[in-house]
């Protein structure tokens, strides 16, 4: 617990001793624009949110400093930040925040902003999300030996064997199926995706 | 009753156990389900619509759209499913510029959607339309002294603007059909704690880590099994069981079973017809399935 109060003072500090930058009210501004932004304003920094977190540990800034960070404007640290990846999107946060902020909406939102202005910490993160896109829009469904193999890092030994454990494990009790089921009318996925596409993300 | 069904992909693969049960439970219980012809991947809310957000309302559209021809409340047995529907559903109704855009791509498919389709957990259709009572009257081989530990998750009940049947912090009722069962339900800190989710991908540690917590709380409060409502949380506490034992050098030994499972079993179906011969941690030890494989012999 010591070292987590450590770490939560060294942010803390940081966050303070960082002086609004110039663009803050340009980034929060378009932050207020995206799903879950809303009411970052309403946020009195009660850490409910970061108190309930079942990923906290694991992130650099916790959801409570993260929005702190956004009202100061700081845009490179919460779009290259690990927190932004690191929600699962349990939306414990939102369930327990007395003013309403709808923080792992927003998360979802600012991973898709981090994409487009390729400010992604540790690029497994955006992969993840690239080949599920990839695999749905190929087949109209997620086949997860397809992502699985697309996300496999072929140089790391240890995650080779251990992830073969678990390709055996799910083969054995007939849990993989090796043949990708498309839908009838994969067709129609390019079109929905050219009628839907958005700036810079392809 | 009858339900337009959206199996989700996993029931293809990793939990096809999941689909036989709730096909089973549902024969029982006189539910009728009529799988979305044609369905699609349901837009993975958060997975691709980080990459592409309209592109993942479209897809998710495109299966309501469906659905909406059918007249139906639409059910799925997947948490995630069910809140990545539940939510376009919400997206759609509040803003109308993404609704318009989401419909020119539909055309190109020969779909229109005006958001009418009503998304339920296929827990909340069990619950909610069917009813402990009736259920009640269909058990067989009840499962008494099973201690049961309910895992609830995360969009089972989380956000409550969405998905809104039961309490967001402390929900009941997956407790209450396993009383109902016969089974003792087991009060456990990990119930409505996330499993870890897709972080199995991109942060394995991380996920191994939160669902080793979990299955330990529900271990250490006594529990003989978990029962699931989610097919990724499933995979999680179940088919990665043995990795997060590896991983911390540690047994836990844990069944975790589907809830439609649970209910099969106190039915009296046959352990087979409910799949649970692809249960990764093998549930043959707990007692309802010594009692159902006591009554075949005799």
């Amino acid at each position: 617990m010591l070292h987590e109060k450590k770490k939560f003072d060294t942010v803390t500090k940081t966050i303070q001793a960082t002086p609004h930058q110039g663009s803050r009210k340009d980034f929060l501004r378009e932050v207020m624009k995206l799903p879950g932004g809303e009411k970052i304003l309403e946020c009195i920094q009660c850490g409910s949110c970061a108190g309930g977190c079942p990923t906290r540990f694991a992130m650099d800034y916790s959801p409570m400093q993260i929005i702190k960070m956004i009202n100061l404007g700081m845009k490179k640290e919460v779009l290259s930040s690990s927190t932004i990846w690191i929600c699962s999107t349990c939306y414990t946060c939102s369930s327990r925040c007395p003013r309403d902020v709808g923080f792992a909406t927003l998360m979802m939102a600012l991973k898709n902003k981090a994409i487009q202005e390729n400010m992604v910490k540790n690029p497994i993160n955006s992969k993840f999300h690239r080949y599920f896109f990839e695999v749905v829009n190929k087949y109209g469904k997620l086949h997860e030996p397809s992502l699985f193999l697309k996300l496999l890092d072929k140089t790391d030994i240890n995650g080779l064997r251990s992830n073969l454990g678990l390709g055996l494990r799910l083969l054995k009790k007939g849990k993989l199926e090796m043949r990708a089921k498309k839908i009838e009318q994969t067709s129609i996925l390019s079109a929905m995706l050219e009628k839907t596409d958005e700036r810079g993300t392809s | 009753m009858k339900y337009a069904f959206y199996p989700g992909c996993s029931s293809q693969s990793t939990a096809k156990e999941y689909e036989n049960s709730v096909k089973a439970i549902s024969e029982v219980l006189d539910i009728e389900l009529v799988e979305v012809p044609g369905w699609n991947c349901c837009g993975a809310i958060d997975a691709v619509y980080s990459f592409k957000p309209l592109y993942s309302i479209a897809l998710a559209a495109r299966n309501l759209a469906i659905a909406e021809k059918m007249q139906m409340d639409l059910t799925t047995p997947c948490s995630a499913c069910y809140f990545t529907l539940s939510k376009t559903n919400s997206i759609l109704k509040e803003d109308s510029e993404k609704k318009t855009k989401v419909n020119e791509a539909l055309q190109t498919a020969g779909l229109s959607y005006n958001g009418g389709v009503k998304v339920r957990h296929f827990a909340d259709v069990i619950f909610s339309d069917i009813g402990l009572q009736k259920i009640k009257e269909k058990v067989k081989a009840p499962l008494t002294a099973l201690k049961v530990a309910s895992y609830y998750g995360c969009f089972l009940v989380r956000p409550s603007s969405i998905c809104s049947f039961d309490n967001p912090e402390h929900p009941t009722h997956l407790d209450d059909l396993a009383e109902t069962l016969g089974a003792s339900p087991v009060d456990y800190y990990g119930k409505t704690r996330c499993c870890g989710a897709s972080l199995g991908f991109t942060d394995e540690d991380i996920m191994l880590k939160m669902s080793k917590e979990i299955l330990l709380s529900a271990k250490n409060a006594g529990a003989d099994c978990m029962a699931t409502a989610c097919p990724l949380c499933h995979f999680n506490l179940d088919a990665r069981q043995k990795d997060i034992e590896s991983h911390f050098n540690i047994r836990i030994d844990l069944p975790v079973l589907h809830f439609t499972q649970l209910m099969g079993l106190a039915f009296g179906i046959e352990p087979k017809q409910l799949g649970l011969n692809r249960n990764c941690v093998s549930p043959n030890n707990i007692s309802p399935l010594a009692v159902a494989r006591a009554s075949n012999k005799t």
